[in-house]
This record gives structure tokens, sequence and C-alpha cells, in this order.
């Protein structure tokens, strides 16, 4: 790839990140307020005690990052499929292996 | 780019493995996704050692402030319930990864000639994972942890000569007390992880070493079976599977954080209903069906006999199934069907 | 406007957009832990603390208080108020003491100096003892954050 070129799809990548960082601390917002320790309910000898009552601006962020993660996934796993496809068709069309051969030929 | 690649190469020479990657081939056949296993443990253990990592930042590991410290990262450290929920869910899945694992290998008899040295630190990998789920269990000192710890503790005793002595190492006395929390503590953070990285490193070496190893079937028809090349094709693909192994992860990590029982008592009487975790349930109702004596012998002793003949068996299968493509090699395999149906068997059993 | 040829590769394309969306999705697990390394340990809004404690105390006297996890020092003036000081020291942040000799505050760690109303007389203190707001509410002395 030319010099132009690579610099060009770095910046590219390097664009997104920070709009979806951002997106993503938005969501995070402030401090989540300290909680009192929730006392546990002992009924029976084995009882668990549930983890506090979580402040409803944290469940709210942890559910906008589970959607973000499962987004992302999706859309990730579209992406390696075609990038998947591509790397097997350059296997079985032996191109990577012509490339090899090239390089090492036209060597003095 | 390149001069900053060129620097690093002139210093650390790392041609020698990239060109070894570039080579790397896997085969490709109907058990290809067993491949996939090996490296999800990796992505397991690496979560692990993360979140454990920041677990330990505010985790207390001593008699007064165990429990206390555990119900503070759950309750006033920002997401402490979620990195403790991924802590404990991810060694769940890990552990079950290795049994997959494990037992791909064992049916596709990939442990066969030249490969018996990965399946003996394989077996030692499983020990130390077995561990870690063991050890990790007694540090948030709840009421469950204290039971399993004092019943898994036990379990040697029934050795003669060493047994007691045994449990007396592993507990750091005669009882489960503050002591057994600080061995359990150090052997989860410091012991076993050095160990597994060492078991780790001779693993990985000798797979890299002797290949992927081909379906027994196609050795014997002497096919040359078709092969993928590790990079870039199966690394994106095994990209794609870690990626759904994190979704499902996570997922399950909010949606059933596990919650914390009040600090052990060490003079209550035992709880209702107590049970190791799942990995441990098959040999948890082994040992519940055994009758107090047998032929005179001690019941408990001859179940933990027949436990440690089991893991001999595991261990040194390759040694036993030295003819895997024959007749002998099939029989093994019904065998170890056989004890899988088990585990399954007394493990759901347990839970009923 | 049609190009020519194409800026990039298709694989070099999606290899951009694989990576870039992981560091994403990378940020997006990675933001839990930043959040969970630093804990919410906040200053109090207000301490209360017993009126008999300090009631009987000699004008020009300080005596200390609990701020949360630092020191603080409630001074009695002439006219029979209180004023409080946060007792930390505004050059490092080490805890200061009381001279009752020299009616000054001391840190030892640079031998910074601050005279009884917490103005930084001497030594590297950049700025005066922080000051906190006293007041009286029935038998017990509430203090606050300032401003």
């Amino acid at each position: 790839m030319t010099r132009r070129r690579r610099w060009f799809s770095i910046l590219t990548a390097l664009a997104i990140v920070p709009c979806l960082f951002a997106a993503a601390l938005a969501a995070w917002g402030q401090d989540a307020p300290t909680v009192p320790v929730e006392q546990a309910a002992i009924k029976s000898p084995v009882q668990q005690a549930e983890p506090a009552p979580r402040p409803p601006r944290e469940r709210m962020a942890v559910y906008v990052l589970l959607a973000w993660v499962w987004f992302s996934i999706v859309a990730l796993l579209g992406f390696l499929r075609l990038r998947i496809r591509e790397a097997d068709r350059v296997f079985h069309m032996g191109l990577d292996r012509a490339a090899e051969k090239k390089p090492k030929e036209s060597r003095p | 780019m390149n001069v900053v690649r060129a620097w690093i190469e002139e210093r650390l020479g790392l041609r020698a493995v990239t060109h070894f990657l570039e080579k790397k081939e896997v085969p490709r056949h109907k058990h290809t996704f067993l491949y996939y296993t090996g490296s999800s443990i990796l992505l397991f253990l690496g979560i692990q050692i993360v979140t454990g990592v920041l677990l330990a930042f505010y985790y207390q590991p001593t008699l007064a402030e165990a429990n206390a410290s555990v119900v503070r990262i759950m309750t006033e450290m920002p997401l402490g319930w979620l990195i403790r929920s991924v802590h404990s869910w991810s060694a769940t899945f890990m552990i079950a990864i290795v049994f997959v694992h494990l037992l791909g290998i064992a049916f596709t008899k990939a442990y066969r000639k030249p490969r018996e040295a990965t399946w003996i630190t394989g077996v030692l990998l499983l020990g130390a994972s077995l561990a870690f789920g063991f050890t990790g269990y007694l540090l948030p000192w709840d009421e469950l942890s204290l039971a399993a710890t004092k019943v898994g503790t036990n379990l040697p005793k029934a050795l003669p000569f060493v047994g007691a002595w045994l449990t007396q190492v592993m507990r750091a006395g005669e009882d489960v007390t503050g002591d057994t929390l600080s061995r359990f503590f150090i052997v989860h953070v410091s012991v076993l992880p050095l160990a597994i990285m060492a078991f780790l490193g001779v693993h990985l070496f000798l797979v890299q070493r002797h290949g992927m190893s081909g379906p027994l079937a196609e050795e014997k028809k002497n096919v040359k079976v078709p092969a993928l090349p590790f990079w870039p094709n199966f690394v994106f693909r095994e990209a794609a599977v870690w990626l759904v192994l994190l979704g499902v992860l996570i997922t399950i990590a909010i949606v059933a954080a596990p919650g914390i029982g009040p600090k052990a008592d060490m003079m209550a009487p035992a709880p209702e209903g107590i049970k190791p975790e799942w990995y441990f349930l098959f040999m948890f109702q082994t040992l519940k069906l055994f009758p107090a004596t047998i032929l005179g012998l001690n019941g408990e002793l001859f179940a933990l006999l027949l436990m440690m003949v089991g893991m001999g068996l595991i261990a040194f299968l390759p040694f036993i199934d030295n003819r895997p493509a024959e007749r002998k090699g099939r029989i093994i395999s019904g065998l170890a069907w056989a004890g899988l149906a088990y585990a399954v068997g007394m493990s759901i059993w347990s839970l009923l | 406007m049609k190009l020519p040829y194409s800026l990039f590769s298709r694989r070099a394309f999606l290899n951009s957009l694989i990576g870039g969306w992981l560091a994403a999705l990378g940020a997006a697990f990675i933001s839990p832990l930043v959040k969970y390394i630093v804990p919410p340990t906040r200053e109090p809004d207000q301490v209360s603390t017993p009126l008999a404690d300090f009631k009987d105390m000699a004008p020009h006297t300080v005596k200390g208080f609990a701020w949360g996890n630092k020191p603080g020092f409630l001074k009695k003036t002439e006219d029979g108020g209180f004023i409080a000081f946060v007792g930390v020291c505004t050059h490092l942040d080490c805890n200061v003491a009381f001279v009752a000799e020299q009616r000054r505050f001391y840190c030892a760690c640079h031998e910074g100096w601050y005279d009884e109303n917490g103005l930084n007389v001497a030594g590297p203190p950049p700025a005066p003892l922080r000051r906190l707001a006293v007041s009286v509410e029935g038998d017990a002395l509430i203090i606050k954050k300032q401003g």
C-alpha cells in the first residue's frame, strides 16, 4: 500500500474512535453516588445478600454499555466475515503464495 | 513505520516468530471447531488476571475484613459488582472450556505420539485451573465458602499416613481459620499464577512445535488433510469466536451477578443445602453415595482411591491408549464416553 | 467525481474498519475498569461534633476534630466564636501541627509556618490553610465546606 493510503486509513480509524469513546463517556456521566451497605436478610441459613440496589443512572449506563457491546459485536462479525472471505479467496487463488514467490525470484 | 519495525527487528529478532506464524497451518475437517477451544481458554484466563488484579485492589485477605471488603467492592466501588461478577462468571466459562478442550483432545485422540507431553502439561493446567476455583471460592469468606472449604480440605484425611498432615497443610492447622484464608489467598494470587504461567509456557511451546494434530481417521486413510493458514484466515475466525464469547460473558455477568452471604461464623452449624462449585459436583455426589465402610475399608478412603485412580487414568491416557487407531483405541473411547456420562449424570443428580 | 483508482485496497479498508471498531469496543470494555480504579472517597459535606467538647476552650487555643480522612482544627477566637481549618498543608499535603507557645501552625515536612488565622507566613506553603464554615446548632457544632 502506498504511504498516503496507509496514512488515510489510520486517520480514518483514529477519527472514529474518539467519537465513539466520547459517546460512551457521555453515557457514564458523573460518578455513581455512594450507596448504603445492603443489610443481609437472613431468612434461612443459606440466604445470600443481593448486591446493593444500584442507582438508576448506573443501571442505565450499564444497559447502554450492553447495547453498545452487542451492536459492536454484530457489526464486527459482519466486517470479519467480509475479511475472512477476502482471506479465503486470496488463499484459494494461491495469490499469497504467488506474491511470496515473485519477490523471492526477483531477488538477484 | 518501517524504521520502527527495523529498529525492533535488529534488537529483538522477531523475524523467526513472525515467519513461523506465517507458515503455521490449521487442518480443516469436521472437528476444526475444537481448535478454537485452546485460545478461548487463554481469553478467559486473561480476563481473570485483569479482573482479579482489580478485585485485589480493594480486597482485604484477613479474617476480620475479607467479607466486609467484598461487600464494599460490591456496594461502594463504582461497578465493583460488575468486576466481581465478570471474575466469577469468567471462572466458570474458563473451566467449562477447559473441559471441552480436554474432551475434544481425548475423543480425537490428539494426545497420540508425539503429543504425550502436551497432554501431561494439559492435565497439570487442568489441576491448576481447578485449584484456582477452589482457592478463590474461600476468599469472600461467607457461609458457603467456609462450608465448601471445610468439606474440600477434609477429603485427604481419609488417606493413610499422609492424610491428616495434608489436611493440616491445606488448612494451615486443624481447622479452617484466618490462617487458611491467608494461605488460600497467596496460593490464588501468587503460587498458582506462577505455576500456570510455567505450565502454559511449556504447553504452548509444545503445541507450536508439533503443530495442530489432524483427525485419526484421515491419518489412517493417509490423505493430506486440507489446511487453512493460521494468519490471517484462522485468526480472524478466532476473533469472531472471541467476540461472541465476550458478549455472552458480559451479558450473563450483568444479568446474573452473584451476591454475597453473611460473614462466616466458625461456630455456626453448616448451612443447609451446601454444595461445591459445579465442576466438583460429580465428585461430591460420588462421595455422598459411598457407604461408611466397604469390605472393611473406610468408605471415604475407597471413594478417594477411586478418584485418584480416575485422575491417574486421565493423566496417563496417552500411554494407556498406545494403539489409538486399533480396537484398543475404540474400547478406550467407549470407556471415556462412559466416564463422561457418569460425570454429567452425577452432576445433574447432585442438583436434584 | 469519480476517482481513477481506489484510495485503499479492500483488505486495508476492512482491516482499518475492524481495527477501529475493535478499539472502540475495547474502550467500552475498559471504561468500567477505569471508573473502578478510583474509589469515590469524597470529603464529607459537613461534620457535626458535640459543642460540649469545645465549649470550654480558652481564646487563641486550638483543638482538633475529624474532617473525613483529614485532620481539622477548631480555633476559639477572642469574641468566643470559632473558626475551622482543614489541617493539611497547602504545599504538599502533609498534616500540620499547632504550636501553642507560638500560636502558629507548623508543617514539619518542609518547615512551613501559618499564623493562628491560617495565613501562610513562612516557608514554602503557597496559600493559607483552607477555611471551613462553623455554626452552632443546639448542642452541636456544625462544620461545613465554605462557599
